[in-house]
């Protein structure tokens, strides 16, 4: 006898009625902004969506669109891996390893415009972001060894995301946009 | 400001109050409230998230990044931020410490372990891997379900990594990283933008600036120095020389070994002079003897090693002042 599929009970107690429409669209846009690959894509987007029901049947979800974007990150994640490692094992050559050019291309032009919209930041956000992103550091530690206060650091932070998404998005560079 | 910018922010502030530690019970309900107010910011949010956490982004914020300040440097007040403009944005607090509830999977937050100079250390990471650090070392470690991550902050490590299929372990310093599955190896952080790497069992793979470049195998070692990578002689024993307090130097920067010494000393040591930074040395020094290693330095090159109250200073001989 077939298992049955993920349904959304109608029946369940305290169940939110989600917009599902709502949360495929929105997961297929930031997974097709984190890989060039359409199987990759559908794969994820599917794999998250099957979950969230599980887990919402199991216990009530804090956040069902956090929780969402936290599977397919992971799942992007892994599917990267996979795919390196196949790769290792086909061939050792490092050089197996390098993107597609067009790819290079794309990379680079995204690299360009965001250092680029990097540069023409206020140096102190341009620090925050650095401590933040690229080392890790928690916003306490921001905030004591830069002198600031937390509130300061998160407003650096956010500017600068929005500023580097106004920069992608002037240029027609978010990947999410072109499919 | 325009709608579309007000979103981005908006979009921006939530990245950032998703990614903290722990959120509290009311974000998750208000967060997807906000995603269901209108599809724009849906699209905003999802491509925020995106770049976020692309490596693209990580790249470029490398290659940005200015020489970094000394970790030593005292924090600088920066008080003209009062006088900016305030927000009255309702998502501002994110970085206060929320006592509420998890998001689940909980991001688990990272481990520091520092050492101080002269006092190398070795610990035990949650994986069962075994980190031996040297003096004034900073190592910044994240074990989640899905990956094992470390940054060298500053210093010197050797890393016997547990073995494991699923969960790589990777090692980033400065712009260099280290991928590995199950190994031994030591990676040296000796200055911002100079780190050396060495094998001692298994492999691993170096990249530079987020590019696969070059894979070590057991004996093997490189540095990278400004993003170029360069092989080095290849290395014997099962452990590296400075577990047993010595370094093997050829051709490398004054400065490069007065930063290995520096980690086995608690009195600063100054190098001023540029071209004495630069000056190429060889030869075997034991850097866990500050004493003795200067010593060995002023017999060998042409330079004259001062004893101040608070610091060492290591000048070209003959240009002494006066204390």
């Amino acid at each position: 006898m077939p298992a049955p599929l993920h349904q959304i009970d109608p029946h369940a107690d305290d169940t939110a009625v989600e917009d599902w429409p709502a949360i495929t669209a929105t997961l297929s846009r930031y997974v097709r902004a984190r890989t060039d690959r359409a199987d990759v894509v559908e794969d994820v987007v599917q794999e998250t969506l099957s979950r969230l029901v599980h887990q919402g049947r199991i216990q009530k979800l804090v956040s069902i669109y956090a929780l969402g974007f936290r599977i397919a990150a992971n799942l992007v994640i892994d599917h990267h891996r996979r795919d390196r490692r196949y790769v290792a094992e086909r061939e050792e050559e490092p050089t197996s390893q390098m993107p597609l050019p067009d790819r290079i291309l794309a990379g680079r032009q995204e690299l360009a415009i965001l250092k680029d919209a990097l540069a023409a930041m206020p140096p102190l956000r341009r620090d925050v972001l650095v401590r933040r992103r690229l080392q890790g550091q928690s916003c306490a530690v921001i905030a004591r060894e830069l002198g600031l206060n937390p509130k300061a650091v998160e407003k650096h932070i956010t500017r600068g995301l929005a500023d580097l998404h106004k920069a992608m998005a002037g240029h027609g560079a978010a990947r999410g946009d072109m499919q | 400001m325009n709608r579309e910018d007000q979103i981005a922010e908006e979009a921006a502030a939530w990245i950032h109050r998703l990614n903290q530690p722990a959120i509290d019970a009311a974000a998750g309900p208000a967060f997807d409230a906000w995603m269901a107010a209108a599809p724009r910011h849906r699209e905003v949010f999802a491509e925020l998230q995106a770049l976020w956490q692309s490596e693209v982004l990580v790249e470029a914020l490398g290659q940005v990044r200015g020489v970094p300040v000394a970790a030593s440097a005292p924090p600088v007040p920066r008080r003209w931020w009062d006088h900016g403009r305030r927000s009255a944005a309702p998502l501002a607090a994110a970085c206060a410490v929320f006592a509420g509830v998890v998001l689940v999977p909980p991001l688990v937050g990272s481990t520091t372990y520092r050492t101080g100079a002269g006092t190398p250390k070795a610990v035990v990471l949650a994986d069962g891997s075994r980190v031996d650090m040297s003096g004034d070392t900073e190592l910044r470690v994240r074990i989640v379900p899905w990956s094992r991550t470390a940054v060298l902050v500053r210093g010197e490590a050797f890393f016997d990594v547990r073995h494991e299929t699923s969960r790589t372990f990777q090692v980033a310093s400065d712009s260099t990283s280290v991928r590995v599955l199950g190994t031994a190896f030591n990676v040296d952080r000796q200055s911002a933008t100079r780190t050396a790497v060495a094998v001692y069992r298994g492999a691993v793979e170096i990249g530079v600036a987020g590019q696969a470049n070059l894979i070590l195998r057991k004996g093997e070692a490189a540095r990278v120095v400004d993003g170029h990578i360069a092989a080095l002689a290849r290395v014997g024993d099962t452990v590296p020389d400075w577990k047993s307090g010595w370094f093997e130097a050829s051709d490398i920067p004054l400065g490069v070994l007065i930063g290995k010494v520096q980690r086995y000393s608690t009195r600063p040591i100054v190098v001023q002079d540029a071209a004495l930074q630069a000056l190429p040395i060889s030869g075997r020094f034991r850097i866990s003897d500050p004493g003795k290693a200067l010593q060995a330095v002023q017999a060998a090159y042409q330079v004259e090693v001062s004893y101040g109250p608070t610091a060492i200073s290591v000048r070209p001989i003959g240009t002494a002042h006066d204390r």
